[in-house]
């Protein structure tokens, strides 16, 4: 089909990278899928061996590392028609109980990341008069709640770098937006990073995370399959132009239009319905 | 003096910081006022003679800074009611151009800044089982504007932080809310930082963002003094429960009306003819 399409996705090893490079490689795109651990970067290899998809080793959270690697595709190619800014982490646990660094290190991959991959890939993209950015945000973006705070702030400052991006960029033919998925099955629970002092005795706010990790776990225990995410991410490799944003599932909806529709006031009202945490101590 | 309610400001020496400071001192409380660099003080300290203010060095890109500050209050006054996060300023640019550290600088106060002493001021106000933390957000935190979307994402990702910490502090009676100005009369556009690329001349953006700046830098006859945001503090700090949101401005009242009720391909729409007219001007 669109066999000379080149896309490059960063975090292609694991979770919704990992099934994007199969779906887009059965479909005829050459995929560029990165990695940064060689040790965990098995699944990619075996899904190399045999579709067009070719494993980059990239950190996204060094310029170099992100300069090499699309260096690397842009040598060989000649373009990257899509880049997937998908490489994403969560870090988890009441704002008090972060460290700074634990805070760093959230903005350093999932903010910082994606302007670093943009900033590579723009030039030629200007250049050649065509081509498209896709960043993964969240659900979270729009609803904020405790626990996820700083994972919250990540993903609110890329839906402003979407839309700043895709002003921006539009004159020279490049298209850029953002898909904000909720809940899915990956092994981004597994991946999550406690703050400093989540799990410490002291920690002010113990009970309170511990009853929001009961809930998040029953919530990703009935979370959707990533192939709901595979199909909005080809719709969105397809559409031309794309949709200011993709969103995923029928309970993502909701909740953006709850959130859209519904003054804070009651928005926060509902929140503590469902957390147990607006309880005096 | 000493039944006063404790105040702590940060960036206080001009604009929206300066005259909340001298407002508040005003309405009885005790105000620290805190500034980057002291040499500044000369003019709040001849406003403010006679009031209950005293001013205190704070860089809140600094963590030994903030603690030795926060340190000092405490020292001074034992306790503290209020913290108005209020330093920041803008960076000016396209989103593809800034480099690393233009990007880590501009979070570094706005962001990680606001964190730094939120953190530092959190267990005091959870030990007094009461206290109240005024974010100085943006209407830039609800919507995105050509060549600032670095800033508007700093911005957007204050919204998240405080829509998160609000419920996190709620338990320990600790209220939490943000304050929207849209466009204020303060030193705050001739202290904007242009990313270097655009101020060597070298931009792949040059003209746009000339055409914006010039847009951007006619003085709006409807923009408010930075007393009408120091009021909105005041008001918030003084009533019994914060909202979540106070917005200063018609601008930042009636844009994000005015964007609550149009489809998004409406509002990219506009967005497009908008930013059109910067590159064509
Ligand atoms: N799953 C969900 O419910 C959900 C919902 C909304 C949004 N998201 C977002 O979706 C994206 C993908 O997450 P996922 O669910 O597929 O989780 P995942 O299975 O944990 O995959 C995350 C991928 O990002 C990579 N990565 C993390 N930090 C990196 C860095 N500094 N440099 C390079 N690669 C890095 C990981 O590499 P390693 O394997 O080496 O760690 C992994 O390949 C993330 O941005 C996440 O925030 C997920
Ligand atoms: N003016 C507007 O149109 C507008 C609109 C919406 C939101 N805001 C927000 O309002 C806040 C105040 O801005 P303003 O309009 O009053 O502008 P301003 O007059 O430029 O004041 C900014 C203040 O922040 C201080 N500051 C900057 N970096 C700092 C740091 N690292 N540590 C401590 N202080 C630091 C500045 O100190 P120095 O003098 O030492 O630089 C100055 O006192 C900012 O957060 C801004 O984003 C402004």
């Amino acid at each position: 089909m669109e066999s000379n399409q080149v896309v490059l996705i960063t975090g292609a090893n694991s979770g919704f990278g990992l099934a994007c490079a199969k779906a887009l490689a059965e479909r005829g795109f050459r995929v560029y899928g990165t990695y940064r651990n060689p040790r965990k970067a098995g699944p990619l290899r075996d899904l190399a061996a045999g579709l067009p998809v070719f494993p980059v080793l990239m950190d996204v959270n060094r310029t170099a590392s992100v300069e090499k690697g699309v260096g690397r595709v842009l040598k060989r190619e000649g373009k990257i028609d899509v880049l997937l800014n998908n490489a994403g982490f969560v870090v988890a646990g009441f704002w008090e109980d972060l460290s700074e660094e634990d805070t760093l290190a959230q903005f350093e991959t999932n903010v910082f990341g994606v302007l670093r991959l943009a900033r590579a890939v723009l030039p030629s993209m200007r250049k050649r008069g065509s081509g498209k950015i896709i960043n993964i945000g969240s659900i979270a973006a729009f609803a904020a709640t405790p626990v996820l705070g700083a994972y919250s702030a990540t993903k609110s400052a890329v839906n402003s770098i979407t839309e700043a991006l895709r002003m921006e960029t539009r004159e020279w033919g490049v298209d850029v937006t953002e898909i904000n998925p909720g809940e899915i099955q990956t092994n981004v629970v597994e991946n999550t990073r406690l703050g400093r002092d989540v799990r410490s005795k002291s920690s002010p706010y113990r009970a309170f995370t511990e009853s929001f990790e009961r809930f998040a776990q029953e919530r990703f225990r009935h979370a959707a399959p990533v192939g709901k995410l595979v199909q909005t991410v080809l719709k969105a490799v397809g559409d031309h132009p794309t949709k200011r944003r993709y969103l995923v599932k029928f309970e993502d909806r909701i909740l953006y239009w709850m959130r859209w529709l519904m003054p804070d006031a009651v928005w926060e009202w509902a929140l503590g319905l469902t957390f147990p945490w607006s309880k005096r101590v | 003096m000493e039944n006063k309610p404790v105040a702590l400001i940060t960036g206080c020496s001009t604009g929206i910081g300066f005259e909340t400071a001298l407002l508040l001192a005003r309405r009885g409380w005790r105000v620290f006022a805190t500034l980057r660099d002291v040499k500044k003080s000369g003019p709040l300290r001849k406003a403010s003679a006679g009031m209950p203010l005293e001013i205190l060095p704070l860089d809140v890109d600094r963590t030994a800074s903030v603690r030795r500050a926060v340190a000092g209050v405490v020292r001074k006054a034992g306790r503290i009611d209020a913290l108005v996060n209020n330093a920041g300023w803008g960076a000016f640019g396209a989103l593809e151009e800034f480099s690393d550290a233009e990007i880590r600088a501009q979070y570094e106060t706005n962001v990680f800044g606001l964190l730094r002493v939120t953190r530092e001021v959190l267990p005091i106000l959870r030990r007094q089982k009461a206290g109240k933390v005024v974010h100085i957000g943006s209407l830039a935190g609800q919507m995105t504007f050509a060549g600032i979307g670095l800033y508007c994402s700093t911005k957007y990702a204050v919204e998240a932080i405080t829509e998160s910490l609000r419920l996190e502090a709620r338990p320990f009676n600790i209220q939490v809310a943000v304050v929207e100005p849209g466009s204020i009369k303060t030193p705050f556009k001739v202290n904007r930082r242009k990313a270097v690329a655009f101020v060597e001349g070298r931009s792949a953006y040059q003209k746009t963002l000339q055409a914006i700046l010039a847009f951007g830098d006619n003085p709006s006859a409807l923009a408010p003094g930075p007393v009408r945001v120091a009021q909105t503090v005041a008001r918030a700090l003084e009533s019994r429960r914060m909202a979540a949101r106070y917005r200063v401005g018609l601008d930042a009242v009636l844009f994000p009306l005015v964007r609550w009720f149009m489809p998004d391909f409406l509002y990219d729409f506009a967005l497009r003819r908008m930013y059109a007219r910067f590159r064509k001007a």
